[in-house]
């Protein structure tokens, strides 16, 4: 599996890894999420912690269970960490540490290094028995509701470190915080190279004649998205430039308003026959593959944005890309050079015109903007910083370490 | 030829660490960097870098004044900062504030950056390994050259300036030391660290070292002829 990576991933990092993987030789890496299949972070265990354990280094992955009362607090601290008001009780609270306890009762905590994905399974601390403890939050904590925060921060500051995606996530604790940002898989199938024949049939399939430019907009159907601001775009940008416009995602099924704001976004495109809004079922990854491979312009016009991944699966395809300057955008596109940054309706009008009318221009920065993934955004970057991590916290106190 | 003699190619990786502290003014950035640890101001300044910088600015109290703050004639100042003119990072940490301190007495009431644009100090941890290339002669060099990654080019030619001092890197020390070859050496020295990036930097290397290897080997062929 790590040998897939040899000739994309750039060679520091997978050489990097190898003499890391010689220091932690046989040492044991114990990841704790809670859950086995869907989202991000299952996603990228399940390719790391084969590839950890070709390394050398005995990595297990354990998914702690709780009933939906648990669930359901969690999604609560979830959405309350991210900024919502939640009203989480003390027994609710409760419950959270007793699902955790639970579950240190059946599992093996043992290792010279545990690292405690997001806040589910934060209180599993309280049963810490050996190695170093990290905590990492993949949540956007830049602004939480503080009581919320403060009470996941008993559990925190108990952690030998805790890892966050973006600088300005990280918190005043009086622990070590290291940024490590998230990643993309470049051999996976939403990732990884497509013939022009299989492109041209899931086009085909979505009834997307490949005949003008294609600007595109891979998100949930969510105002923070701005699907309605990606049309008003298009509108724009078709005075002058003839496109079409391809909006894909899947509803947001735990946000009670994803479906009006469905409704809405067909509404505004009032059957415009250029303008294809594709509401793709989950795993749909291969398709969102190629919609990405065949445009020519990819929007993430995002109002609010967490770490917005979707932006270097794009650059990652050597796509020029136009954000909105929110999250962790700006750390993906820098602006003028692998993408733009912009701050409009109008603003990104102006830049999807800029490129149509440039291709040799669109072309550069695309290439920029893979190198600018290839470097910064590639799963290898991420097992190296996680190994990294760790080295680092058992040479506490130094800040060179000479391999 | 012996390993001493031998240019072994190291790399340097680094690793970020929030040190939790931020600001959002000019007034709160001076205070902040009087007191972060020497290596967030290193991380700041030095390892700019290796991020791939815009050529406007040549270090991140330079780019967030003139981006964040707007502040441009702080700015320039700030980007004018030789970093290699400095024995320590005490005497670089005085030289910023020194310069902020004279912009806030020309201009007292500078604005603040925008919310969720505040600057956040950081620092790294560095990891620093060999990439498992060496070479014997300027062909190898080459060759080896050729392929580098950027974080490599950074640690011999921008880190290596701290290492060594004066100005020199490993490559133009390596070429001067074990070839004698002052001259090569000497252009190397006089590519400007502060106005390319380290792609440009690889290029103007690669330009150097294979004109140098193309004169040694028209020698060779002249003498070839001459038999």
């Amino acid at each position: 599996m790590f040998d897939q990576y040899i000739g994309i991933s750039p060679k520091s990092d997978l050489i990097l890894l190898q003499t890391l993987g010689e220091k932690l030789h046989k040492r044991t890496f114990l990841h704790i999420n809670s859950t086995r299949e869907g989202g991000g972070v299952a996603e990228i265990l399940q390719r790391m912690i084969p590839m950890l354990g070709e390394l050398g280094i005995q990595a297990r992955w354990e998914v702690i269970e709780g009933d939906a009362k648990f669930f359901d607090i969690t999604k609560k601290i979830h959405n309350a960490i991210q900024g919502n008001i939640e009203d989480i009780t003390e027994e609710m609270w409760q419950h959270h540490y007793e699902i955790n306890k639970k579950n240190a009762g059946k599992l093996n905590l043992e290792a010279d290094a545990v690292l405690i994905h997001d806040p589910q399974p934060v209180p599993l601390i309280e049963f810490k028995k050996t190695g170093v403890w990290l905590w990492r939050c993949h949540i956007d904590v830049s602004s939480p509701q503080e009581e919320v925060c403060d009470y996941l921060t008993r559990y925190c500051r108990k952690y030998d470190a805790a890892i966050f995606s973006v600088a300005k996530f990280a918190r005043a604790f009086p622990i070590d915080e290291f940024i490590v940002s998230p990643s993309i898989d470049p051999v996976s199938e939403k990732n990884k190279e497509l013939t022009r024949d299989e492109i041209g049939s899931i086009l085909e399939k979505f009834q997307i004649v490949a005949d003008r430019p294609i600007i595109l907009q891979v998100s949930r159907f969510d105002r923070f998205k701005d699907p309605i601001g990606v049309i008003k775009v298009y509108r724009l940008v078709k005075k002058y430039n003839d496109c079409v416009l391809v909006l894909a995602g899947s509803p947001a099924t735990d946000d009670p308003e994803g479906e009006k704001v469905l409704d809405e976004v067909r509404e505004y495109a009032a059957n415009d026959p250029d303008i294809s809004i594709l509401l793709l079922p989950p795993f749909s990854d291969r398709d969102i593959n190629a919609l990405q491979r065949s445009a020519t312009v990819i929007l993430q016009k995002s109002l609010r944005e967490g770490f917005g991944l979707t932006v270097s699966e794009a650059m990652w395809k050597g796509k020029p890309v136009i954000g909105g300057a929110v999250g962790g955008i700006p750390l993906q596109i820098i602006h003028g050079v692998t993408g733009f940054l912009v701050y409009s309706v109008e603003g990104a009008a102006f830049r999807v015109r800029q490129l149509l009318n440039n291709p040799v221009m669109a072309e550069e920065m695309g290439e920029k903007a893979r190198e600018h993934v290839r470097k910064n955004f590639l799963i290898t970057r991420q097992m190296r910083d996680y190994l990294s991590v760790w080295y680092a916290m058992e040479n506490k106190g130094r800040s060179i370490l000479e391999l | 030829m012996e390993e001493k003699t031998m240019f072994e190619f190291m790399q340097c990786i680094s690793l970020l660490k929030a040190t939790g502290k931020k600001a959002k003014g000019l007034r709160e950035l001076r205070d902040r960097i009087s007191d972060v640890s020497d290596e967030s101001i290193f991380h700041h300044t030095y390892q700019y870098f290796l991020k791939g910088h815009i050529l406007e600015y040549t270090n991140d109290f330079a780019q967030w004044t003139g981006e964040s703050l707007e502040e441009n004639a702080l700015s320039e100042r700030l980007s004018n900062t030789d970093l290699y003119a400095f024995k320590d990072i005490n005497s670089l940490r005085h030289e910023l504030i020194k310069v902020i301190d004279e912009h806030l007495d020309l201009f007292p009431e500078p604005r603040e950056a925008m919310p969720t644009d505040e600057f956040y100090f950081n620092e790294t941890v560095t990891f620093v390994f060999p990439v498992g290339t060496r070479a014997r002669n300027l062909a190898e060099f080459l060759t080896a050259f050729r392929y580098l990654d950027a974080a490599s080019i950074y640690y011999h030619f921008y880190e290596a300036r701290m290492r060594l001092g004066g100005g020199i890197d490993d490559f133009s020390r390596w070429i001067e030391e074990v070839f004698g070859k002052k001259e090569l050496a000497g252009r190397i020295r006089a590519i400007d660290p502060f106005m390319h990036n380290l792609e440009e930097i690889k290029k103007h290397i690669i330009e150097e070292v294979e004109e140098e290897v193309r004169k040694d080997m028209e020698v060779i062929d002249r003498c070839l002829i001459s038999i």
